[in-house]
């Protein structure tokens, strides 16, 4: 038996979803390119206007990202816990609640009904709907673990992250009169989140996969995942400081934020090194070879995407003049894709499979579909990376002014545009290889360690 | 290393840092105002911070450097544009952007509602916030000599400060309403009809796309000889 418990399979629709709006994501993506490489029409621009398209084009990313964390917990959690999820009717109540409003909010954009508050642009009461569907997942996922006989460092970590998480949206959903607070504030969501609860959520959901896959000793993993999660969230949290630079907030920031923040590669080198470690020490033979790319890949792409790109820019003298540029925007891609899309597909290629009946599945589509990706992304971020660059040094070194500057934007994106089409292509085939997930005709070796021996 | 060492970086790490975080979030508090001027964050301030959500500005651009990077950042568009500018640019961007490369959505925004934005935009740029982003601190600086001492300026600065927003001299500026040296071999104006045309262009012009400029006439009489002066050097170097 692959799937060791029914309620398991509720995590299914979840990573279906989040594969749909993946794609819809990299359309949206394509879009805003095209916008950046010609001169569009003003008719269109006033009706389809590029803000349109970045609302939906990063709602849809944070859509699908928590649509595939929540579907990993609930696909981890009753192996973990050694018993049936608590409620799986609370589990599709919740992923109803949530794809209803993402998609009545994804549709509401398009007519103009916003919060015109960056990534958080979510209307009342629709991100309430959010908050609801985040209560019921919280609600089961702790009554599971409290159920539990067997209890373990990770289910606790697993639910402290995706606890942090919830609490930490709440603080985007007021309205503040005073810009500076509100983007104080903002950071707490957008920050706290992809360098904080997501971390935690990641290492604990790495640290699950690495162990049933390698048969790993659990105190051995679990040791690896206190050192991480603690070196993430005290380099993490004060690390917010780096975004406060330019708010109007005291002088301290500059030393707190840099600091703090340019330690935070640190646990995403541990990260690498443990996973390099636990494939090395691995006590079972390799039965994916695919899965093992993806959580190479996962740790490797995570290095570089967030924290090289990350620390580049996270000084003040150098973010001085790379704040708010297309600089950001290589970094926000790379470390998007490289930490938490690569950590979504780890655990579909993980789990899909499991899901299906097969063990051992056909990979080489699935193959093509990871270098495509992964590839085109890099350059994706070079390109991004190149006209950052660029407009920094023309608009802020020589001064030349914004629109002389942007110019020469419509060439680079006229590049991003081609390479974001690659892109979009191994997208495709991998989601279709995902959907269409076959068994491979090869025999699988037999593992040393069983599942079982671990919990 | 034991499971217990662990658990105890684990905790001590997290919590210094919440401590750390939680202690400078109550001093941002106690700071802010001073800070971001709060006194002046009047109800019409606020009313103009709604409008900016309402038209989802802030996803094409950046204030205070955050948001989309599609269009300028507006943390000192006021210094660099001043209040008329603006207030024609989100009522009739399809006029102000008729010939530029990238456009700015028609979105309807009445009168009212774009006076209440400027009012936001000049308390957003009165904002402490380290003299970011780089390149408009000139517009910042020139706005504050320009209502203090317009004679001590230089009149280079002076006149692309103001007028760079929308036009452009020896490749500087944003080129939207053309380039002052040309504008200058063409134009028939004398110095006084230049300066009311600077001040009120429909008076001269009717049905021209620019704003009427806040200067004061001493200043505008200073840019008017300036840009009369374009004209004879250009004569004299042919």
């Amino acid at each position: 038996m692959l799937i060791e418990y029914q309620s398991q399979r509720v995590s299914l629709w979840y990573f279906r979803l989040a594969l749909v709006l993946f794609i819809l994501q990299v359309i949206m993506g394509l879009w805003l390119s095209i916008n950046y490489a010609f001169t569009l029409p003003q008719e269109l621009v006033n009706v389809f206007p590029f803000s349109t398209a970045r609302e939906i084009h990063t709602n849809v990313l944070v859509a699908w990202m928590l649509l595939g964390f929540m579907g990993g917990t609930y696909y981890i959690l009753p192996p973990e816990c050694g018993r049936e999820l608590y409620s799986p009717k609370i589990a599709y109540a919740q992923l109803i609640i949530f794809v209803a409003a993402a998609v009545t909010a994804v549709v509401g954009f398009l007519f103009g009904w916003t919060r015109g508050k960056p990534l958080l642009e979510i209307p009342f009461p629709l991100n309430g709907l959010i908050v609801v569907a985040a209560l019921l997942f919280i609600a089961n996922v702790a009554m599971t673990i409290i159920q539990s006989k067997e209890k373990s460092a990770l289910q606790w970590m697993l639910l402290g992250g995706v606890t942090f998480l919830a609490v930490m949206y709440l603080f985007g959903m007021p309205f503040y009169r005073n810009l500076n607070t509100d983007y104080y504030y903002w950071w707490w969501v957008i920050h706290l989140w992809v360098e904080g609860a997501w971390e935690v959520v990641t290492a604990s959901i790495v640290a699950y996969i690495i162990m049933r896959v390698t048969g790993v000793d659990r105190k051995v993993v679990e040791k690896w995942l206190y050192v991480e999660t603690g070196l993430f969230l005290f380099t993490g949290i004060v690390g917010t400081g780096h975004h406060y630079y330019w708010i109007g907030a005291p002088d301290y920031w500059l030393w707190w934020g840099g600091v703090f923040s340019a330690l935070e590669p640190l646990p995403i080198v541990l990260m690498v090194v443990d996973t390099w470690m636990h494939v090395r020490e691995r006590k079972n033979p390799i039965v994916n070879p695919l899965t093992w790319y993806y959580i190479v890949g996962l740790a490797i792409y995570h290095l570089v995407g967030a924290g090289l790109w990350g620390f580049m820019h996270t000084l003040p003298p150098i973010n001085y003049y790379t704040h708010g540029s297309q600089v950001t925007v290589s970094h926000g891609h790379l470390a998007f894709f490289g930490a938490y899309a690569l950590l979504n597909l780890t655990i579909f290629y993980f789990a899909m499979p499991r899901l299906k009946g097969i063990n051992k599945y056909q990979d080489r589509l699935g193959k093509w579909g990871f270098w495509i990706t992964t590839i085109s992304m890099f350059l994706l971020g070079l390109v991004f990376g190149i006209a950052g660059i660029l407009q920094t040094y023309l608009e802020r070194f020589l001064d030349i002014g914004y629109s002389t500057a942007h110019l020469t934007m419509m060439f680079w994106f006229r590049v991003a545009f081609g390479v974001g089409l690659v892109f979009l292509a191994g997208v495709v085939i991998t989601v279709y290889h995902l959907f269409t997930i076959k068994p491979s005709s090869i025999p699988a070796p037999e593992p040393a360690v069983t599942p079982a021996a671990n919990i | 290393m034991t499971g217990k060492t662990a658990r105890l970086i684990f905790w001590v790490g997290t919590l210094t840092s919440a401590a750390i975080f939680l202690w400078q979030t109550y001093d941002f508090h106690m700071q802010t105002p001073k800070f971001t001027h709060t006194d002046k964050l009047t109800e019409q301030v606020v009313a103009g911070k709604k409008v900016w959500h309402k038209y989802n500005c802030n996803d094409c651009h950046t204030i205070l450097g955050f948001g989309g990077y599609y269009a300028p950042d507006m943390t000192k568009a006021f210094y660099r544009l001043g209040e008329n500018n603006i207030a024609s640019i989100v009522q009739h961007p399809e006029v102000m952007y008729k010939n530029s490369f990238r456009k700015m959505p028609q979105l309807g925004v009445s009168e009212t509602e774009s006076r209440q934005l400027v009012s936001f935009l000049r308390w957003v740029g009165d904002i402490e916030n380290r003299h970011w982003p780089p390149q408009d601190e000139k517009y910042v600086q020139a706005y504050r000599l320009r209502e203090t001492q317009p004679q001590k300026l230089d009149k280079v600065h002076l006149v692309l400060q103001a007028c760079g927003g929308c036009h452009t001299f020896e490749h500087q500026g944003r080129n939207v309403g053309g380039d002052l040296t040309d504008i200058a071999n063409r134009i028939t104006y004398d110095r006084q009809t230049l300066i009311n045309y600077m001040i009120n262009p429909q008076s001269v012009r009717p049905g021209v796309a620019m704003p009427p400029q806040d200067v004061s006439p001493q200043t505008a009489g200073i840019i008017a000889d300036f840009i009369l002066s374009l004209k004879s050097t250009k004569e004299v170097s042919k």
